[in-house]
């Protein structure tokens, strides 16, 4: 019944290429054009610190944000997701910590992997198949010389971008899968440039709305990749008191431990170099990595916050996901739904949690590197 | 009528239809730091700053009306705390935080922020926000920006003491920084925390009944009475103070229609909507869509209208509409159910888009997109509303 006209001139070659590639590298999408938003230099440069970025939430809806609010209701209007993610009825769980909790039944009834028995949603390998389903790419995202932030309605994708994947089976409105690709390659791990450009991107976006999840337990799809999307209300951990722990350096870096929450939290924030704190997060990661610790990162605030959630170690193959980390569970089935309690979900996070004495280390690994790099 | 102008015309009607005639004055008169701000004007500015916080912040009066309280924020502001005030504005209740401010020229200071809205007796809309700023005179260890009625705020483990012990010694002289302001810093460093004295506190509320007291008076003259405490639920239809700030980023002409009320009216119009119609706000709220129908409007396109609405399905129709003086456009309509958290719809947004306007605009966005960019921004902003709160265990 609709009838809004898109921009109807995407035209693609299709090449037949396997999609065992789409692990390895993003030749499969050559030959097709798609929207290609390109960061101005001055988003991406050097020294760019807060001071000259607005840390006025816009007073008007910014235009990459427009970009992709249009692409992911063009979408919708085209029956390209598995159910409409906003007929799910979301509500905070009575207690102290206003945990969110949502009723997803959409979700389980298409999904591959059939749980068993478990009542949690767990995670949603990223199936991009851009053979079958070029529409699900809405745009890429790729930087520029250029003085100001440009839309190209249809371009080649470029060597380095970040491919903007709509996930069909949302968690909430303008849920997407951000996947840099550098040189043609996807990254098989996490560092600083991917990080800043996620940060940029928030930045850029400019809604309170937004946040970007990552999780470092990804057992379906081995390359980096980020998710994001418009939660309608902050996540409970935002509004937890915090501890700053360390501070007051030249370059800005703050870190604080979040009290009185039942997974170990820490919140990373900058007045200055968001170049920096992106370097600096990335060496924590990789050494927590190494260490076989498991983390998940969320991105709050308009790239202003990032939260990094810290999980056991494992053996097991158990993890749970950034935004049940945040405070926001999913639920598939009504009963549970109705009957979930605060206590449930403070046990569910603290059996995931690091213990108190891993985090110990863990916060003197952050200041040590921190101030390596807050000089 | 230019876009400036137009606003600056809301910010005097602001206070116009409410408060009688001396009212500035008389808020002039107190000695305090104060800013009064509206949210149902784009951007949620200031309507009204005092003499006193001008100064302070040596700011002019022209400077700082029409622009959100957010231009006295600068990096060190905790973005907590801010978040926190937008939670109390989405609440539509008081907050009492400690909070940096700047000055025009850079310099931060820290002060107490004590915020409260004023609602209409009447019809319990939220008319203003009174923000009151005392600055934090004496300085003490507390645990920056938290709220201050947070029931955690005894839990103030700072962590220097375990985390220097372990680390090298390289790092600790690198630590030491956090505990004292480092002896090279410039005019522009400050305190990492602060917590105002009770009786700063005491002073904040004081001086918010003051104000509430003087609008309380002047609103009386003009039968619009205003009260600190909500007396009366606001009716259907009422668009809360969060929801409007939100829409109020939209820059798109469009309308929300409630399909829940008789006669589908018209609850919320952007200002772009009434800049292409021509009309003004009041004469739209409560019609329904038909007001734009004309000589030329097909009258199956109005029952075109209400089949949407009733099938619950996004759609888009090419309707003849006319503005107030009667001139008409071709509008290509999109309508779309938009749901809150409830996961129900709670309204419908019509996106027009004039068609005579086919030009890119000055982002380089079709109208296409522009349109369903802001279909998607008031599905986003209206999903926060309704939200219940519970684990039923029956």
């Amino acid at each position: 019944m609709v009838s809004v006209k898109w921009l109807e001139d995407k035209n693609f070659r299709t090449k037949s290429r396997k999609s065992k590639q789409l692990e390895h590298s993003c030749l499969f999408l050559q030959g097709m054009d798609f929207p290609i938003y390109n960061f101005s230099s001055q988003s991406l440069e050097e020294n760019t610190s807060f001071e000259g970025m607005s840390c006025i939430t816009g007073e008007e809806q910014s235009m990459l944000d427009a970009v992709l609010l249009s692409q992911w209701e063009d979408r919708m209007l085209k029956g390209y997701f598995k159910y409409d993610v906003t007929t799910s009825e979301i509500k905070v769980i009575t207690g102290k910590m206003k945990f969110l909790s949502q009723l997803n039944e959409g979700q389980i009834t298409d999904h591959q992997f059939k749980s068993e028995g478990k009542k949690l949603h767990e995670f949603y390998p990223l199936v991009f198949d851009c053979m079958k389903h070029p529409e699900e790419l809405l745009f890429c995202l790729a930087s520029s010389k250029k003085a100001k932030s440009e839309l190209t309605p249809s371009a080649d994708v470029p060597d380095s971008a970040v491919l903007v994947i709509i996930n069909v089976t949302p968690v909430e409105y303008g849920h997407v899968y951000l996947v840099p690709c550098f040189s043609n390659k996807l990254y098989p791990f996490l560092d600083a440039r991917s990080i800043e450009i996620s940060t940029r991107l928030a930045a850029e976006i400019n809604n309170q709305s937004f946040r970007m999840f990552y999780d470092c337990y990804r057992p379906n799809f081995s390359a980096v990749y980020f998710e994001a999307c418009y939660l309608p209300h902050p996540l409970p951990v935002e509004f937890r008191p915090v501890s700053t722990f360390f501070g007051g350096g030249r370059r800005g870096i703050h870190i604080c431990s979040i009290i009185d929450y039942p997974i170990k939290t820490l919140s990373f924030t900058t007045t200055h170099n968001l170049k920096i704190l992106a370097a600096a997060i990335s060496e924590i990661c990789s050494h927590l990595e190494e260490k076989n610790v498991q983390y998940n990162l969320m991105i709050s605030d308009s790239g202003k916050r990032v939260f990094l959630f810290l999980q056991k170690t494992c053996a097991a193959s158990r993890a749970i996901s950034a935004w049940e980390c945040g405070g926001y569970f999913l639920y598939a089935d009504r009963y549970e739904f109705d009957q979930v309690t605060e206590d449930a979900m403070l046990n569910r996070l603290s059996s995931f949690s690091l213990d108190d004495c891993d985090f110990e280390a863990v916060k003197q690994l952050c200041c040590s590197i921190a101030s390596k790099f807050d000089v | 009528m230019s876009n400036m102008d137009s606003k600056l015309r809301l910010i005097q009607q602001s206070f116009n239809s409410r408060y009688s005639e001396w009212v500035r004055e008389a808020l002039d008169e107190l000695s305090d730091n104060f800013t009064i701000t509206d949210p149902s004007i784009s951007g949620h500015p200031l309507v009204f700053a005092s003499r006193s916080l001008l100064k302070m912040l040596s700011y002019s009066r022209e400077e700082v009306i029409g622009q959100n309280g957010n231009i006295f924020q600068g990096p060190k502001t905790n973005r907590r705390t801010v978040m926190e005030i937008r939670e109390a504005i989405r609440e539509e209740r008081g907050i009492q935080v400690n909070l940096v401010n700047y000055r025009k020229d850079g310099t931060p200071f820290w002060m107490l922020f004590h915020m409260s809205p004023v609602f209409g007796k009447e019809d319990g809309r939220v008319i203003h926000f009174v923000a009151v700023q005392v600055p934090i005179t004496r300085r003490q260890r507390g645990n920056g920006g938290v709220r201050l009625s947070e029931e955690a705020s005894g839990l103030n483990e700072i962590m220097f003491g375990s985390c220097r012990k372990e680390v090298d010694t390289n790092s600790v002289l690198e630590l030491g920084r956090v505990l004292s302001s480092d002896s090279s810093s410039n005019v522009l460093d400050i305190e990492e925390t602060c917590e105002a004295s009770d009786f700063e506190k005491r002073r904040a509320a004081n001086v918010f009944n003051s104000i509430l007291t003087v609008l309380t008076h002047y609103s009386e003259s003009t039968g619009r009475l205003v009260c600190g405490k909500r007396c009366s639920v606001p009716g259907v239809g009422y668009i809360s103070s969060s929801l409007n700030i939100s829409l109020g980023r939209i820059k798109q002409s469009f309308v929300l229609i409630d399909p829940h009320l008789p006669g589908l009216p018209i609850v919320y119009a952007s200002d772009a909507f009434l800049k292409l119609t021509g009309y003004d706000r009041h004469e739209i709220l409560g019609l329904n869509f038909a007001v734009l129908n004309g000589a030329d409007t097909n009258t199956s396109s109005e029952y075109q209208i209400q089949e949407i609405i009733q099938n619950e399905q996004a759609c888009t129709v090419r309707i003849v509409c006319y503005r107030k003086d009667k001139s008409s456009f071709w509008n290509s309509l999109h309508l779309s159910p938009v749901r809150n958290a409830s996961g129900k719809i709670a309204y419908f947004v019509g996106v027009q888009m004039e068609e005579e306007c086919k030009n890119m605009d000055r982002h380089g966005l079709s109208p296409e997109m522009r349109q369903l960019s802001t279909v998607g921004a008031v599905k986003v902003a209206v999903r926060s509303l309704s939200m219940a709160a519970g684990s039923s265990k029956s």
